[in-house]
């Protein structure tokens, strides 16, 4: 399995846009094949979305279960070259010839990095923890998260006051080089993955739920992070307008998906993802009273006996009608949700502590050079072709992390097809 | 589910409802978000959720006798917050078309009425029948000993062509046949409408006759439930001045043509009236409000077409009738007051024409609405079905939950 008993593929690298589950995936299938690939993430470190998840499916373990053993595959190949905080500004040639130009931010952290956490401790500004969908703060140097890879340190030079040299100063490895200029280069590819991945639906355009009015109505992605232990709440899931434990929580099934007026179709994955998160909330109160609102819930293949399972649980309340109008009360911040209760026939207001809304699935197709072709909805669409430009993960479908890493592993052998080609006529 | 429901679709209607505004019909998936969102769907009852299923799966008999339908005043907002871009006020506009069909008396009128194809021919019945009437006016005077000559306290009439007496009793006739079968229409849509509520408790009436129908006055002359629009807006403001206006017409009309028998006025009654009477200038503003009402409810259905809502051949039609009644109205008067012959005679005869078109064609038109709305907001008021009488309604189950 080491890379040392593969026969080296002989062509150009590939290039892997996006270092979350399917990029990485992509990367190190391909490596391990033997052809060389530059992996390429415009966060400072890798793991994307999965890395935020408290648990994953298909067996609700911890993101690190699956991205340790990816991050170490990464660190012991030779083959693969990562950039963080790195963005492809363009790409031109053509199959097995590209040229790319990349954008490498400065970390104005190097190698020299031990963790020692100095630097974060004499650091004297805050800013807002986007691993933590900025529920709550680190300093402006700070370490993205806990299994961060590269496990090295960020300074955010946009919160850092002018002149300030603190965390250089308090550094004793001298592993902080504030002079740091961003970097171009350009590299010549046989192929590129694209596996940009998805970003949450903008919750404050659902204006009838409430999201960014009232403060504890949440997301689905937040409620991973409530739950997570590493997370803003340290696992405990309290409420983020005082801090107080929910004894009754919503879910808002289909919050922007399946509309005409947001995403017009099924993000897939937030109805299994409201079953996980119940199961969260249930390992934290046992007494909490739980209902989730749907249009229809759906669990294809295995997560039938997942929804079995968890609707078996009597304080857990389904109810078949879309939650259309959200009101807070001022004084609590609790939640009256309304919905029509299509089963009942009749129209039901319901107080919640909490009212999680399960968003949806966007494609992060936006910042993707030019070449890449999009459907309807703005995903990659798939090509078998000899275009030498794939896509792997979210940015094709919503999807579940195990498609998505079949899903890369193909995407790894569309692009070794296309290098071992050029290999041969180049 | 003791209760087996044996669904037997009625596909015409189906396919009639779709062709008649409510083509994305079948893309409902029965979210109900157009039920929580839509400010009059009472919550004991709520629409137009079930409405949609019903008419997707064809439950044609359920829909016809259903007060939902038009307790809906099609502000859209369900049309603005469909997931699906089905319109269901729309839809619901579709059903009530249907309704009038349903219940017209005759039928076939109905059906002749609500196809484009009739125009020439709805348009030229009331020309030939005036027609008639003034071939056969000299005769009829003869045999009934009338005088075909402006008479008694009439100075100068609109047009000495038709004496009073042969408007009345022409309009009188046609009107009378209109009355019987829009109370026809109206009292099979009650019927069914009682048929239809549930046996037990909520079957009963919460309300007495009068005092509903009382309540639901209110609420017409209020425009409470146009008032609680948020995408129509303006359809408040059109709908208030297309309805004051023309019953400030209906009642001008009726005090003119009860004068002769009126013990209220002694000594001359001078019709036509003079420009400044009272009367008339009732007459007037209330003939700006029509054409105003008229000219905004055209202007919102073309901004909206395609948008929040598509008009119907229905909707254009009666808009255009009640549109060209007035403009035909205002053209007689001003053609009159400058005493223009004959061309005050022709605008004359084209304004009866269209007047008869809006009015004895009312109960097969969308004009029917004001019987079926009436009565199914006085029934709502009766059976407890507004949202007001809803919400106030003593066991919540969403409480009963909590608390268990």
């Amino acid at each position: 399995m080491t890379q040392t008993q593969v026969r080296d593929t002989g062509g150009r690298p590939v290039l892997v846009i996006g270092g979350g589950i399917a990029g990485v995936t992509t990367a190190v299938e391909a490596a391990e094949a033997g052809c060389d690939v530059i992996l390429v993430e415009k966060l400072p470190y890798l793991g994307g979305r999965v890395a935020r998840l408290f648990r994953y499916f298909p067996k609700l373990c911890p993101p690190g279960c699956g991205l340790e053993i990816n991050f170490r595959r990464i660190k012991i190949n030779p083959r693969i070259t990562v950039l963080t905080q790195a963005t492809v500004d363009d790409i031109s040639g053509s199959p097995g010839d590209f040229q790319a130009t990349i954008t490498v931010a400065p970390r104005f952290v190097t190698d020299a990095c031990t963790l020692c956490d100095k630097c974060a401790e004499v650091c004297p500004v805050e800013r807002p923890d986007d691993f933590n969908l900025d529920m709550d703060r680190t300093r402006a140097a700070y370490l993205p998260h806990r299994l961060a890879y590269p496990p090295l340190y960020v300074i955010d030079r946009v919160a850092c006051p002018s002149g300030c040299t603190a965390c250089r100063d308090a550094c004793a490895y001298g592993a902080i080089d504030l002079t740091q200029q961003p970097a171009r280069r350009t590299v010549k590819v046989a192929a590129v993955v694209a596996a940009t991945g998805w970003a949450p639906y903008d919750a404050t355009k659902i204006d009838n739920l409430g999201f960014g009015r009232y403060p504890n109505v949440v997301t689905n992605v937040m409620l991973e992070r409530l739950a997570a232990p590493d997370g803003p709440t340290r696992g405990r899931i309290l409420r983020p307008s005082d801090g107080q434990p929910p004894a009754s929580i919503a879910f808002v099934q289909c919050a922007g998906s399946r509309d005409e007026n947001h995403l017009p179709y099924c993000s897939a994955v937030c109805c299994a993802a409201s079953l996980k998160h119940v199961t969260y909330l249930r390992d934290v109160y046992p007494e909490a009273r739980i209902t989730i609102f749907y249009i229809d819930l759906r669990t294809p293949g295995r997560l039938e006996d997942f929804l079995q399972k968890v609707t078996a649980d009597e304080r857990l309340t389904l109810i078949k009608g879309k939650v259309a109008g959200v009101e807070e009360d001022p004084a609590t911040h609790d939640l009256m949700v309304t919905a029509e209760d299509v089963m009942g026939g009749r129209k039901i207001t319901q107080t919640v502590n909490l009212l999680v809304l399960a968003t949806g699935i966007v494609p992060q197709t936006d910042g993707l050079p030019a070449g890449f072709a999009l459907d309807e909805y703005r995903f990659v669409a798939h090509s078998n072709g000899g275009t030498g430009m794939f896509a792997a993960g979210c940015v094709t479908r919503p999807e579940e992390v195990s498609a998505t890493v079949q899903d890369a592993t193909g995407a790894a052998l569309k692009a070794l097809q296309a290098v071992v080609r050029s290999a041969h006529h180049g | 589910m003791a209760d087996t429901l044996v669904v037997t679709p009625d596909i015409t209607f189906i396919r009639e409802v779709m062709a008649s505004g409510g083509e994305d019909l079948k893309k409902c998936y029965q979210c109900a978000t157009c039920s929580v969102v839509c400010e009059l769907s009472p919550d004991e009852a709520p629409f137009p959720r079930r409405q949609m299923v019903y008419a997707q799966w064809g439950l044609r008999d359920r829909l016809m006798a259903d007060p939902a339908i038009w307790l809906c005043h099609q502000c859209n907002d369900c049309s603005t917050r469909c997931p699906r871009g089905v319109r269901p006020g729309d839809v619901l506009a579709a059903i009530r078309q249907q309704v009038v069909l349903h219940y017209a008396a005759p039928r076939f009128l109905g059906r002749w009425l609500s196809q484009p194809r009739s125009i020439p021919l709805v348009l030229g019945i009331p020309a030939a029948l005036l027609t008639l009437a003034l071939l056969a006016r000299d005769r009829v005077a003869d045999a009934l000993g009338l005088s075909v000559v402006p008479t008694g306290r009439i100075v100068f009439a609109y047009s000495s062509l038709f004496p009073r007496w042969m408007l009345n009793g022409f309009f009188g006739f046609f009107a009378l046949l209109a009355f019987v079968a829009i109370l026809v229409g109206v009292l099979r849509f009650w019927r069914a409408m009682r048929a239809a509520v549930p046996a037990d408790r909520r079957g009963q009436p919460v309300a007495g006759l009068i005092s509903s129908t009382l309540s639901a006055l209110a609420r017409i002359v209020t425009h409470r439930n146009f008032a609680s629009c948020t995408t129509a807006r303006s359809r408040f403001v059109s709908h208030v001045c297309t309805m004051f206006g023309f019953i400030a017409l209906a009642v001008v009309s009726l005090w003119v043509i009860t004068a002769a028998y009126n013990p209220l006025i002694r000594g001359d009654f001078v019709y036509p009236f003079s420009f400044w009477n009272p009367w008339k200038i009732l007459a007037n503003v209330g003939g700006v409000a029509v054409l105003a009402g008229c000219c905004l409810m055209i202007r919102d259905r073309l901004r909206e077409n395609g948008s929040a809502s598509s008009s119907s051949y229905a909707d254009w039609a009666l808009l255009f009738t009640l549109l060209l009644v007035t403009i035909t109205g205002f053209f007689t008067e001003g053609l009159h007051f400058m005493r223009l012959e004959p061309h005050r005679h022709v605008a004359y005869f084209v304004h009866l024409v269209f007047a008869f078109t809006a009015l004895m064609y009312l109960p097969y038109t969308k004009f029917a609405h004001l019987a079926y709305r009436g009565a199914a907001m006085v029934f709502a008021e009766r059976y407890g079905q507004t949202r007001e009488a809803s919400s106030m309604a003593p066991v919540n189950r969403q409480d009963a939950q909590q608390e268990g």
